[in-house]
């Protein structure tokens, strides 16, 4: 992967020294709560105030949701911003926050980048990801759907699944095949697909958890302007590689405050329930508590350490130990609530109307936050393949990491129409 | 001898999976807790009239076949490869195994039996009260004033009682004056309410059921507490055979996947992160057959049976949700779909681990009969 490309947008805004950057964008984050306080401006209105004033991602240029810090700088102005009460944008509009905006910022037109990065963040336009299909999951590359060019259209057919939140999505990221003659990597190209243009049509699918959250994408003849491509035709892969990186690093990154996220769901279940510890099960909290924070510290290192250099194979740690912990932490709660955790409501299609959170859980009887621990667990197990799975992430990390042979491929070189598949 | 299979094991075997496969596959399952109902009554009926299952456990005194557990072992293996939920469980396991306990002290026990044997009854067990799977010593369900002929009035609520919202008749573990004792209500009585459970578990129905005041009838001067100890050990044993069956189709199922599915232009299954990981499934598998067939070879009411029904308890139940959980690692994005069958094997597995007192408890009680100079070290 090129460094001069992936970064010619960022951390290069102002000309002064990091230093100073960081203050600038420190007393930026202060100002914004101190002049819109989270807890009582409405959710909108504080994400815009956060965008003007360069908050949304600090390492991008000033006028489109940065101020040209350092990546790293990021963590210290969610600290202030979330601290505060502010939502954590990443699960507000995770395809468009993690994904999308670092890959249409660096491969796309600075007028794509102004159409579509504001909208983004304040949650106007919610974002989904076209990658995986029915015969290309872990074979990403191997995918499908057809992309040609018409005039200055590109005319686009085939079919994607699992696409998370393709039922609420404005904007799609699409990866489709532009020339079938060459091996697989190499014949693809990337665009940015209007989920609400004709030729898209979206059906539901259910999950194991009983919710509709991903669907099957058919795309009949659906047009795309050739503006709306994200990096060279054929490049299709590399740009890929920006957003899957960046997926790993938004999933796997988790948040920067200690005892957050699934252990501090696990905490609040523990406290609550004082007459279901037991010495066993204590030990067990204990060990998962220092496995998320070292986690959580792994996250922050590579953000700092990263400084502006793309995101890497690191990027595959996070998300490796983050599902497999989440894992952990959810079967642990269940193990704590004992047949209790058979009582939990609902574990059919949930309610539409219910009310719930980042981690899913209704409320209580009494109004009180109940976590749906029975939910959170079947969801868990989803963590694992998403975003690519664990054995997948596992081979990467042994290759680019450890630098150890790859496996023998027996479609390298090959032209993609080909190689069987399915 | 143990492990020694006899023609009739292997009859029993191929005889029941015949029945399971053709008219109770998973798909049934499925179709039945979509529907809200329960079960299956015509196969309720021909499993009595032409297999004779309900009447395997029962003795033969009592109208029974007088069965070896092996046979009811089998039996379940080939349940639990079909996710099945009718009352078996609950009617020709547990309410068979406190009934034959009681039979010698309450002819109102040995009339049951007889009653089961024939498919004419299905009764649930109501022990487990809130947060306490299987705790007899700490029940707080009340049944007061025997009268002379054992008529009680039984006050409380009881949990996750399997097939407990339809069963005809009810085992409650309730305290008397005298100690905890088995007393038998019939579901339809004035003051009991049944409310079916909407659990993790979607193929195996369960009920709260509230007794307020309802009439009942003592099952003779025997301590419930012992009786309930000995039925969770044969029970454990049956459950984990229920258990290796799930584990053994869930293998099955994910290495035929593995088999088919292509990716990088050759199967899934010719990656060593994926062989590897179903060795180790099938391992498991195994290793619970073992464990769950050990025990299920022991004397009834011998130490031999306490002890192959904890280990069995300890092992059996942990394999078959690290397999059901391996199962949907293995497929992939389809694995995690509603439609596909992966994430019923997780839930009967994550429910199974709380049925009989938990799996954590097992093994305390594991340690303590094996080596009671080890306990309490910290
Ligand atoms: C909840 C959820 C949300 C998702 N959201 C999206 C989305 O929004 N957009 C999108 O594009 N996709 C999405 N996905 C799809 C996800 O990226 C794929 O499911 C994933 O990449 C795996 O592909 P697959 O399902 O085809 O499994 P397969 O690739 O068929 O894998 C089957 C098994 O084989 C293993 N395997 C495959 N190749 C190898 C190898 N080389 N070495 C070792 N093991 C291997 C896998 O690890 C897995 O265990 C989502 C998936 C889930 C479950």
């Amino acid at each position: 992967m090129s460094t001069a490309t992936t970064t010619s947008s960022t951390g290069t805004g102002t000309g002064s020294d990091p230093g100073a950057r960081r203050a600038r964008a420190l007393d930026a984050a202060r100002a914004v709560v101190a002049s819109h306080p989270p807890t009582s401006t409405p959710r909108r209105a504080f994400l815009e105030a956060c965008f003007d004033a360069g908050l949304a991602w600090v390492h991008f240029p000033e006028g489109l949701g940065g101020l040209g810090a350092e990546p790293g700088v990021q963590a210290a102005v969610d600290e202030i911003l979330q601290g505060a009460g502010g939502p954590i944008p990443f699960w507000l509009n995770p395809m468009g926050y993690g994904m999308a905006a670092p890959t249409v910022l660096d491969h796309g037109s600075a007028e794509l980048s102004e159409r579509l990065l504001r909208p983004l963040y304040v949650c106007d336009e919610l974002w989904c990801q076209l990658f995986s299909e029915p015969g290309a999951g872990s074979d990403l590359a191997g995918l499908a759907t057809r992309a040609e060019k018409v005039g200055d259209e590109w005319v686009v057919s085939g079919q994607k699944v699992w696409t998370s939140s393709a039922h609420l999505a404005r904007w799609a990221l699409l990866l489709a095949r532009t020339d079938p003659d060459q091996p697989k990597h190499r014949g693809l190209t990337y665009f940015v697909l209007d989920m609400h243009g004709p030729g898209v049509e979206v059906r539901p699918l259910r999950q194991m958890t009983g919710e509709a959250e991903f669907n099957e994408v058919h795309l009949t003849e659906a047009r795309i302007p050739d503006s709306h491509r994200l990096g060279e035709v054929g490049e299709g892969w590399r740009v890929a590689m920006t957003t899957l990186m960046n997926e790993r690093s938004a999933i796997g990154g988790g948040s920067s405050v200690r005892g957050s996220g699934s252990i501090g769901s696990a905490l609040r279940l523990w406290r609550s329930r004082p007459d279901l510890h037991t010495p066993e099960l204590r030990a067990r909290l204990v060990e998962l508590f220092a496995r998320a924070d070292a986690a959580r510290l792994t996250g922050d290192r590579f953000r700092i350490e990263q400084g502006d250099r793309p995101a890497g194979a690191e990027g595959s740690i996070g998300k490796l130990t983050g599902a497999e912990l989440n894992q952990e932490v959810y079967e642990f709660c269940l193990d704590v609530l004992g047949p209790d955790a058979a009582l939990y409501s609902g574990y059919g299609p949930p309610d539409e109307t219910d009310e719930t959170d980042e981690t899913g859980g209704p409320g209580g009887p009494g109004g009180e936050p109940v976590e749906d621990y029975g939910r959170l667990f079947l969801r868990s197990r989803a963590n694992t393949i998403e975003g690519g799975t664990s054995e997948v992430l596992r081979n990467i990390l042994g290759e680019r990491l450890l630098g150890l042979p790859g496996d023998v491929r027996v479609d390298t070189g090959k032209p993609w129409r080909e190689v069987p598949r399915g | 001898m143990e492990f020694t299979w006899t023609s009739e094991h292997r009859d029993l075997r191929v005889a029941v999976r015949r029945l399971m496969t053709t008219r109770a596959p998973v798909d049934r399952a499925r179709a039945l807790a979509a529907d809200g109902v329960r079960h299956d009554t015509e196969l309720w009926a021909t499993m009595a009239e032409q297999l004779g299952l309900q009447a395997l456990d029962v003795p033969e005194e009592h109208g029974g076949v007088g069965g070896s557990l092996v046979d009811v072992a089998v039996v379940l293996e080939e349940m639990g490869a079909v996710l099945h939920g009718g009352p078996f469980l609950s009617t020709a396991v547990l309410a068979v195994e406190v009934l034959r306990e009681l039979a010698p002290v309450a002819d109102a026990a040995g009339d049951l039996l007889g009653r089961i044997a024939e498919g004419g009854a299905t009764v649930a067990v109501a022990l487990a009260e809130d947060g306490r799977a299987w705790s007899p010593g700490t029940v707080r369900t009340t049944a007061t004033g025997p009268t002379s002929d054992g008529a009680v009035r039984l006050t409380g609520t009881k949990q996750l009682v399997l097939d407990g919202a339809d069963a005809d008749l009810l085992l409650v573990l309730a305290r008397t004056d005298a100690g905890a004792r088995w007393c038998l209500v019939d579901g339809t009585a004035d003051g009991v309410t049944r409310e079916r459970q909407e659990g993790l578990d979607l193929t195996r129905p369960s009920a709260t059921v509230r007794l307020a005041d309802a009439p009942g009838q003592v099952l003779g001067d025997l301590d419930g507490v012992a009786v309930a100890d000995r039925v969770r050990s044969v029970a454990s044993v049956l459950l984990a055979a229920e258990q290796v069956g799930a584990a053994a189709e869930v293998v099955r199922r994910t290495a035929e996947h593995a088999t088919t599915r292509r990716q990088f232009g050759r199967p899934v299954g010719s990656f060593q992160g994926v062989k590897h990981r179903l060795a180790d499934m099938a391992v498991r598998v195994e290793m619970a057959r073992s464990a769950a067939y050990w025990a299920a070879f022991q004397e009834r009411g011998s130490a031999d049976l306490e002890l192959g029904a904890l280990v069995a308890r300890s092992y059996c139940s942990d394999a078959l949700l690290q397999t059901a959980k391996d199962c949907i690692q293995l497929h992939g994005g389809i694995g995690f779909t509603w439609e596909h069958d992966a994430h019923l094997f997780l839930r009967r597995a994550r429910l199974d681990a709380t049925l009989l007192g938990d799996t954590r408890h097992a093994r305390e009680r594991l340690l303590a009969h094996t080596h009671p100079d080890l306990q309490g070290v910290s």
